[in-house]
C-alpha cells in the first residue's frame, strides 16, 4: 500500500545550516495496517509524515502509495489527514469548516450540511458548538473537529499527527474510537504520537525513528507479535514469595521503583500462567497487566 | 477552483476591517469621480489591490490552512488561480461600489469648480475609468500572486511596491547600460498602458497592450511554476 524506499531529506542549505531530518528510511505499510511512528522530539517523524503527504519532496529515495506518488490526485481523493495543529480560517465556524472540507474532499454538495453535522456528532460536537467560530474553540475541541474532518468520506488512508494531544480523557477515547472505526472498515493508518498507551491500543506495528533513521520496529498485533512486559502488584509482605513463585514458573521478575514486579512475557496467556503460579503460592495479586512496553524502545535508544 | 474563489471571497468580505477599508476607498474614489474627472478617479484602485491581494497565498501557508487544502484532491494550480480570480472578483465589487456611489455623492458633495453639477458626471468616463482600473488590477494581482507563492506574510505587497520603486529609480542611475536597460525592464515587467485611450478604441492592438498581456501571462505562469514546485512543512520534527 505505502512503500518508502531509502528516503532522505535535509533542511537548510545556502546560508542556513543543513540539518538531515531523514536518513535512508525504508518502510512498507500494508493495506489495512495501523502503523505507529514513535521517537523523541526532532527525530524526523513529522518530516516523514510531510513526505508521505507530498508536502515535502525527498532528496533521495522514493515514496509511493498504491504505486502512485503521494501528491497524485487519486491518492488525495482517499486520504484523510489531521495535523498536530489544525490550520483554519479564523472566521470560520466549526460547521462551515467541516462543510468546506466535505466539498474539497469531493463530497456531494447536496449532502454537505447533513454530513458535516453527522461527522461532528461522531466526535461529540453538537449543533451549538458548530455554530461557533473555530477561533473560540479549546484545544480539545479543535482536536475533535480535526479528527472529524480527517474522517470525512471514510478515507482509505488516514495520516494522524498527535491526534489526541491536548484533549481530555473523553476526547482521547473519542479519537481512539474514530481510529478503531477506520481500522474496522480497512483503512490504512499512519499515526504519529507521543501517547504510547494510545499507540499501543490502536497500532498493529510501531517503528521507532531517531535522528532521521528507523532504528527499531515492533509488531504489536498479527502473526508474530513482539514479547510484552508484565506488571504485577502484590502486597509488600508477599513480594519475596512472589518473586520465588514466579521464578519457579519460569519468570524472572524485578522489583521496580514503584514496588511493582515486572518481567517479560510472550503473550497474555503467559501472564495468566504467572498469576496462577502466585495464586498456588497463596500470594494475593492486587493488579496484573501486560503491555508492549513501548517505553523500552526509548530506553534502548542508543544502546548497542 | 470555485470552492477556492468562494473561500477567498469569504475570507476577504467576511473581515469587517477589510470591508470598512474597501468601503472607505470606494467612497474616496466616488468622491474623486464626482468632483473631478471620473475617468481618472480610480487611482486609489492600486491601494485596493494591495489590500485585497496582501498575503493571498503566504498567509494561508503560514497558518497551515493551505496544507489542509492541498491534502484534498485539488490541483495546486486550481488553488492558485482560485485565489487570483478571488482578488479580481473582490476588486470588481470595490469598483462597482465606487461606481454606484458616484452619482449619490455627486448630489451631496458641493462642486469645487463653478459651473459643474451632478448631471456632469459622465457614466462613459466612469465606465472607462473602472475598466482601466480592472485591467491594471489583472497585472498587479498577478504580480502579488507571484510574490505570494514564495514570500512570507505580507511581503508580497511590499515586493510589488519595491518593484515599482526600483523600476522608477533605475533611470536615475548614471551608468549608460543601466540607462539603456531601465526603460526596457520597465516596459516589460510593469508595462504602462493608457487604457483610457485603448478603450476609446485606439491602439487596442498596440505594442503596450501586447507587452501588458505578456507580462500578465508571464507572472501567472511563474506563479504556477513556483507554487507547483514549492514544499510545505508544518514542523521540522
Amino acid at each position: 500500500m505505502i512503500s518508502i524506499r531509502g528516503v532522505s531529506k535535509t533542511y537548510g542549505g545556502g546560508l542556513r545550516r543543513r540539518k538531515r531530518a531523514l536518513d535512508g528510511i525504508t518502510l512498507e505499510v500494508q493495506r489495512g495496517e495501523a502503523l505507529g511512528l514513535i521517537g523523541p522530539n526532532g527525530a524526523g517523524k513529522t518530516t516523514l509524515l510531510s513526505c508521505l503527504l507530498g508536502f515535502l519532496r525527498p532528496e533521495r529515495g522514493t515514496i509511493s502509495i498504491e504505486g502512485l506518488p503521494p501528491d497524485d490526485l487519486a491518492v488525495r481523493a482517499k486520504t484523510g489527514y489531521m495535523p498536530e495543529r489544525l490550520g483554519f480560517d479564523r472566521d470560520l465556524t466549526g460547521g462551515a469548516f467541516l462543510a468546506q472540507h466535505w466539498r474539497l474532499a469531493g463530497g456531494d454538495p447536496g449532502e454537505t450540511a447533513a454530513q458535516a453535522a453527522a461527522a461532528a456528532a461522531r466526535v461529540g460536537l453538537d449543533g451549538d458548538v458548530l455554530r461557533r467560530r473555530l477561533s473560540g474553540y479549546s484545544r480539545g475541541m479543535l482536536q475533535r473537529i480535526g479528527i472529524a474532518q480527517a474522517t470525512l468520506r471514510d478515507p482509505e488512508l488516514l495520516f494522524l499527527d498527535e491526534p489526541a494531544s491536548g484533549t481530555d480523557p473523553l476526547g482521547v477515547a473519542t479519537v481512539r474510537d474514530r481510529i478503531f472505526e477506520a481500522k474496522k472498515r480497512g483503512a490504512t493508518i499512519v499515526l504519529n504520537s507521543h501517547q504510547l498507551a494510545e499507540v499501543e491500543k490502536v497500532c498493529d506495528r510501531v517503528v521507532f525513528i531517531d535522528g532521521g533513521r528507523l532504528t527499531q520496529a515492533q509488531t504489536l498485533r498479527g502473526d508474530a507479535p513482539a514479547s510484552r512486559r508484565a506488571m504485577l502488584r502484590v502486597p509488600p509482605e508477599g513480594r519475596q514469595g512472589a518473586i520465588a513463585a514466579l521464578a519457579g514458573a519460569g519468570f524472572i521478575a524485578e522489583e521496580g521503583a514503584d514496588d511493582a514486579l515486572r518481567f517479560p512475557v510472550e503473550n497474555e496467556e503467559a501472564l495468566a500462567r504467572a498469576v496462577k503460579a502466585l495464586a498456588l503460592a497463596d500470594v494475593p495479586v492486587l493488579e496484573a497487566r501486560s503491555s508492549a512496553d513501548l517505553e523500552d524502545m526509548f530506553r534502548r535508544r542508543g544502546s548497542p | 477552483m470555485i470552492e477556492m474563489v468562494r473561500r477567498f471571497l469569504r475570507q476577504r468580505l467576511g473581515s469587517p476591517a477589510m470591508v470598512i477599508a474597501l468601503g472607505i476607498l470606494a467612497v474616496l474614489t466616488a468622491m474623486q469621480a464626482a468632483v473631478s474627472n471620473a475617468e481618472q478617479a480610480f487611482g486609489t484602485g492600486f491601494l485596493a489591490i494591495l489590500l485585497i491581494g496582501a498575503g493571498a497565498v503566504s498567509k494561508d501557508a503560514s497558518g497551515g490552512a493551505l496544507q489542509m487544502i492541498l491534502v484534498r484532491p485539488i490541483r495546486r494550480t486550481s488553488y492558485l488561480f482560485g485565489r487570483y480570480l478571488g482578488i479580481l472578483l473582490v476588486f470588481v465589487i470595490y469598483v462597482a461600489a465606487a461606481g454606484a456611489l458616484t452619482p449619490l455623492i455627486a448630489r451631496i458633495v458641493p462642486y469645487p469648480s463653478p459651473g459643474r453639477s451632478a448631471s456632469d458626471v459622465s457614466f462613459a468616463d466612469l465606465g472607462r475609468g473602472a475598466a482601466s482600473a480592472f485591467l491594471n488590477c489583472l497585472l498587479f494581482a498577478a504580480i502579488i500572486l507571484f510574490f505570494s507563492t514564495f514570500l512570507r506574510g505580507y511581503a508580497d505587497v511590499l515586493a510589488l511596491i519595491l518593484l515599482q520603486i526600483v523600476l522608477g529609480l533605475l533611470p536615475q542611475i548614471p551608468q549608460a547600460w543601466v540607462k539603456r536597460a531601465a526603460p526596457v525592464l520597465r516596459d516589460n515587467v510593469l508595462p504602462y498602458v493608457d487604457w483610457r485611450e485603448v478603450l476609446r478604441a485606439s491602439g487596442a492592438m498596440g505594442e503596450p497592450v501586447g507587452r501588458w498581456a505578456l507580462a500578465v501571462t508571464v507572472f501567472l505562469v511563474l506563479a504556477a511554476l513556483v507554487f507547483s514546485r514549492r514544499e510545505f512543512s508544518y514542523g521540522h520534527d
